[in-house]
């Protein structure tokens, strides 16, 4: 394991940053780096269950260039970080609560669960935090 | 008797290739290669890159002109 973990903040639902968020957190995950990513604020949009990709993806001029190209799908790369890297994903109490939303309207087996952004903070203090 | 399992990841844009090899990595034996066929530029550094760092063996690169093949061979 690399010596300091890394941690990710995404609070944009900006597909662009939770594309480049999705890529970090992979590609690190399975280069024996500890990742821990936390989902606030508006980022918490595009993980909702059932969604198509358009409803899920909304972006600027670069989202489309990643549709129309079929670039790795974003909630693919978490769950390939998770399955194959040492990754946690979090979600932020706060924004399901202001949203009205149960742990159960997300995407199925991305998340281990919520979390105040205290404890993420606190946490982060060990390692790199990177903000999206 | 080593193996070659042969990936092929063209059409698939960063970090894609990667990932497919590293899944594929999971399934063979020590002392197996796999030979990961791109048409993504970025695999040619991005593959070396992430070998010597997690400790597996790279092999030869070789460009075909509209695609590269990347060699890696599992150590541990």
């Amino acid at each position: 394991m690399s010596a300091k973990p890394l941690f990710i903040l995404v609070c944009s639902e900006e597909h662009e940053k939770i594309q480049m968020a999705a890529m970090m957190a992979s590609v690190a995950a399975v280069s024996e780096t500890q990742v821990h990513v936390f989902i606030s604020m508006g980022a918490i949009y595009p993980f909702k269950k059932g969604l198509s990709d358009d409803q899920r993806y909304k972006g600027g001029r670069f989202s489309q260039v990643l549709k129309d190209k079929k670039a790795p799908d974003a909630m693919m790369l978490f769950e390939q970080g998770k399955e194959l890297g040492d990754m946690t994903m979090h979600a932020c109490s706060m924004a399901l609560d202001v949203l009205g939303w149960e742990e159960d309207e997300l995407i199925e087996g991305l998340f281990d669960g919520c979390l105040g952004l205290t404890k993420f903070l606190s946490d982060a203090e060990s390692g790199e935090l990177i903000t999206l | 008797m080593s193996e070659r399992k042969v990936i092929d990841a063209r059409g698939a844009f960063c970090p894609g290739p990667l990932m497919e090899l590293i899944a594929a990595l999971k399934l063979v034996q020590i002392g197996d290669d796999i030979e990961v066929l791109s048409t993504d530029k970025g695999t040619v550094n991005d593959v070396p890159e992430w070998v010597a760092k997690v400790g597996h063996e790279m092999g030869e690169t070789i460009d075909h002109g509209d695609h590269w093949s990347v060699i890696v061979r599992k150590a541990k």
